[in-house]
C-alpha cells in the first residue's frame, strides 16, 4: 500500500516537476505591460504623471496590485483599476485607523505615503520586501502620488482639471517636504502645483535658495541661484536644482521679485502663496539640511 | 559523559519519546528528517518559535559545526513557563530588470522575536510573534491555546497564520502570493486541529483579509497531511465569502526524501470573484544536503495570473546556497530569474541576494 502510494507520489512529482521545467513565460502576444488583453480598457500607455489614471497605470496595477487584490488583499486595500480609488481617498487605514490612506490635500498625513516612505508606525515599507526582492518606489513616483494628493486627489483627470481651475494657483513643496530635516544636500527639489504651468512664460533661473540665520526674525546669510525646469509629462510639477551644493543649514526656497517671467499658469493666474517674505517674494518652500560630519 | 554526547543522548532520547517527527525552520528540514511540524515548533502548523527538541536541532543537527559552549544550556526558556526566541535576517541585494536601473542596497530583512507562556503544561498557553522591524512593529501571531498538539485535539483562538501548502520560508514565492497566504498574512479567528500519529489536520474560521474592513463575510480554510518517514501528502482548501466578491482555492503539496535530496512539490488553483479570474501556481524545490550544515535548493516555480487570457505566464527560477557553519548562524546566497511577458520589465527582473540570518 505505501509502496504503491509512494510510486504513485513520485510519477505525480516528476510530472510536476517536468512541467514546470517545460514551462515557458507567456510571449504575451496582444497583452499590454500589466498583462491584460490589449484593448480591454486597462490599456492606456501613458507616462508617469501626478492624475489617479496615470498613477493607477503605472504603480498600482503593475506594483501594488500583485498583491493588493481579490479576495486576498491584505487589509482589505485592493489597488486594481476598478476598486483602488474608493479604497484609498477619505478611508481609514486598517493598520492606524486615525489616519486616513489618502487625506485630500495633505500628502505628509496619508498613510499611504508613511507606508511607501517607509516611516509609517505600524509595520514594513512598501512595497513589501522592498529593496530586498523588488525596489523600493523612487522619490520621483512617490513625489508624484504625493502631488496628487496635493491636489486633492481627484479621481480623473478630467474632473482635476476642472477643479483645480477653479482654485487659486497654489504650490506645495514635495521633495523635501516642507519644514522637513534631511540628511544631505538635496541635489534638487520638487514642488508641485494645482494648475498646470504656462512653459512659455518660465525663466529657468526665476527662484534660489536662501540660506537663513537662526532666529525668529529671517536674516539672509547666502544666497544660491537655481535652475528650473518642469516636465513635459507633467506641467504641474517643477524641479529646481541648486547651482551650488547646499551646505548645513535652515533653507527656503523663494521665487525672485525682480524676474521679469513669473511663474503662471496657462490661464496667466500668477501664483499666490499667502503672505510673501520681507521684501515681497514668495517663498515655496522651507526646509533644513543637515550635513553629517 | 562529555556535553556534546550527552546532548546528542538527549536528542535520541527526545525522538524516541515523540516517536515520530517534528518540522520546520525549513519544510524542506521536514521532508529530510521525516518530521511533522509540531516535533521542532511550539506552533503546531510549522514556523516560528522552536520547542526543546527544536532547539537541540539547531544546535546540534542542522550546523557543520557543534560548540561547546553556554550555547548547550540554552533552549529559549527563561523560566519553566516562559520560552523566548527570535530571528534576524539582514541582506545585500541586487534587483536588475530589462530597461529599468538597477539597485542594490544592504537592508534589514526581518527581526522577530517570540515568546510562549504556558500556563497549564500541554494544555493552555498563550503564543506572540512580533515583528520588531524593519519599520514600525507589527503583531504577527498573538493566540490562546488549548488542547494537545502533539496528540490529540487542540483550539487556537486569536491571530495567527493559516494552514495552506508549504510553510516556505520565502514569502515571494508564487505558491505563496497566489493564494495570499504566506506569514505575512496572519488573519484573526479561530483554528480547531487535530495531531493524531502520521496524521495532521487543521480548520479555521477567520475573517478573510478581504473583510478587513467590511466585515461583510468569513474565510474557512482546511487542510489535511499525511506524514510518512521518507514522504507526505497533503491537501488543503479555502473559501471566503466577501462583498467584495467570493475566493476559493485548492491545493495539493507532496515531499519526497530521496537519498541527501528532499523534494517538495505543490500545485494550487483560486477562483477569485471579484478579479472574474481563475489564477494557477504550482512550485518544485530541491534541497539536496551537501554535507552537514550545507544545503543547495533549487526551485522552478509557474504562476498564470489568468487562465482565461493567454500568453501571460510567468516562471521563476532560484538557485539559493545555504551555510549553516554554527548553531544559531545561517549565510545565505541566491540568484532568482523570473521570465515574464517582455513588455513587463518587472516580470523579467533578476535578483542576487547574499543574506546573514541569526536565530536563537
Amino acid at each position: 500500500m505505501n509502496l504503491q502510494l509512494l510510486t504513485a507520489l513520485a510519477r505525480g512529482g516528476v510530472v510536476l516537476g517536468l512541467v514546470l521545467l517545460a514551462a515557458c513565460a507567456g510571449n504575451g502576444e496582444g497583452l499590454d505591460a500589466n498583462g491584460n488583453p490589449i484593448g480591454s480598457g486597462g490599456s492606456m500607455s501613458t507616462p508617469l504623471s501626478a492624475d489617479f489614471e496615470s498613477i493607477q497605470e503605472n504603480i498600482f496595477t503593475p506594483i501594488c496590485s500583485v498583491c493588493h487584490a481579490g479576495g486576498s488583499a491584505p487589509e482589505g486595500l485592493r489597488l486594481d483599476a476598478a476598486n483602488s480609488y474608493g479604497l484609498l481617498v477619505g478611508v481609514p487605514s486598517t493598520e492606524v485607523p486615525s489616519i486616513m490612506r489618502v487625506k485630500p490635500g495633505d500628502p505628509v498625513n496619508s498613510y499611504i505615503i508613511q507606508k511607501l516612505q517607509g516611516h509609517a508606525a505600524v509595520g514594513a515599507q512598501m512595497p513589501d520586501g522592498c529593496p530586498t526582492t523588488q525596489p523600493c518606489l523612487t522619490a520621483t513616483q512617490i513625489g508624484f502620488i504625493q502631488q496628487w494628493i496635493t491636489n486633492g486627489a481627484p479621481p480623473a483627470a478630467t474632473a482635476t482639471a476642472a477643479a483645480a481651475q477653479s482654485a487659486p494657483l497654489a504650490v506645495t513643496s514635495i521633495v523635501p517636504d516642507s519644514m522637513e530635516s534631511v540628511s544631505a544636500p538635496p541635489p534638487q527639489v520638487m514642488v508641485a502645483f494645482n494648475h498646470e504651468l504656462d512653459v512659455s512664460q518660465l525663466s529657468t533661473h526665476s527662484a534660489h535658495f536662501e540660506k537663513l540665520a537662526p532666529g525668529a526674525a529671517p536674516l539672509v546669510m547666502d544666497q544660491v541661484p537655481a535652475r528650473i525646469s518642469v516636465s513635459s509629462a507633467n506641467l504641474r510639477a517643477l524641479m529646481i536644482w541648486p547651482a551650488a551644493t547646499l551646505s548645513a543649514g535652515h533653507y527656503r526656497l523663494v521665487i525672485d521679485a525682480t524676474s521679469s517671467n513669473q511663474i503662471s499658469d496657462i490661464a496667466g493666474e500668477q501664483v499666490a502663496l499667502g503672505a510673501p517674505d520681507e521684501r515681497g517674494e514668495a517663498v515655496i518652500s522651507t526646509f533644513d539640511v543637515e550635513v553629517l560630519p | 559523559m562529555n556535553q556534546r554526547s550527552l546532548l546528542a543522548a538527549v536528542t535520541i532520547v527526545v525522538l524516541l519519546l515523540l516517536r515520530a517527527a517534528p518540522a520546520t525552520a525549513e519544510p524542506y528540514l521536514a521532508v529530510m528528517t521525516g518530521y511533522k511540524c509540531n516535533v521542532c515548533h511550539v506552533n503546531p502548523t510549522g514556523g516560528g518559535l522552536r520547542n526543546d527538541f527544536g532547539m537541540t536541532y539547531a544546535k546540534v543537527l542542522l550546523p557543520a559545526e557543534t560548540v561547546d559552549n553556554a550555547l548547550d544550556s540554552w533552549n529559549g526558556k527563561v523560566t519553566d513557563r516562559l520560552r523566548v526566541g527570535g530571528d534576524l535576517r539582514t541582506d545585500w541585494s541586487r534587483v536588475t530588470a530589462p530597461n529599468s536601473p538597477s539597485t542594490q542596497a544592504f537592508s534589514l530583512d526581518q527581526f522577530r522575536v517570540y515568546a510562549d507562556l504556558v500556563i497549564l503544561p500541554d494544555r493552555l498557553g498563550i503564543y506572540v510573534d512580533e515583528q520588531i522591524a524593519p519599520g514600525g512593529s507589527q503583531n504577527e501571531e498573538a493566540y490562546v491555546r488549548y488542547g494537545s498538539t502533539t496528540d490529540g485535539f487542540y483550539v487556537k483562538g486569536g491571530q495567527f497564520y493559516l494552514p495552506f501548502g508549504w510553510r516556505l520560508q520565502d514569502q515571494t514565492a508564487f505558491v505563496r502570493q497566489v493564494t495570499g497566504i504566506n506569514m505575512t498574512t496572519p488573519d484573526k479567528g479561530v483554528e480547531v486541529g487535530w495531531e493524531h500519529s502520521a496524521w495532521s489536520a487543521e480548520f479555521d474560521l477567520t475573517n478573510g483579509a478581504a473583510n478587513a474592513m467590511t466585515g461583510s463575510g468569513y474565510q474557512a480554510t482546511t487542510q489535511v497531511v499525511y506524514t510518512k518517514p521518507i514522504w507526505r501528502v497533503g491537501i488543503a482548501g479555502s473559501s471566503t465569502s466577501s462583498s467584495a466578491g467570493d475566493r476559493r482555492m485548492g491545493g495539493l503539496f507532496a515531499g519526497l526524501k530521496t537519498g541527501p535530496i528532499a523534494w517538495l512539490a505543490e500545485g494550487d488553483v483560486v477562483h477569485d470573484d471579484s478579479l472574474e479570474r481563475t489564477l494557477v501556481a504550482g512550485l518544485l524545490e530541491a534541497d539536496w544536503r551537501v554535507l552537514k550544515g550545507h544545503n543547495l535548493k533549487l526551485t522552478a516555480e509557474y504562476e498564470d495570473p489568468d487562465r482565461a487570457v493567454r500568453n501571460n505566464q510567468e516562471t521563476r527560477y532560484s538557485f539559493v546556497y545555504e551555510y549553516t557553519p554554527l548553531p544559531f548562524l545561517q549565510l545565505r546566497a541566491g540568484y532568482r530569474h523570473y521570465f515574464g511577458i517582455p513588455q513587463n520589465n518587472q516580470q523579467n527582473q533578476q535578483q542576487t541576494f547574499f543574506e546573514l540570518h541569526g536565530y536563537f
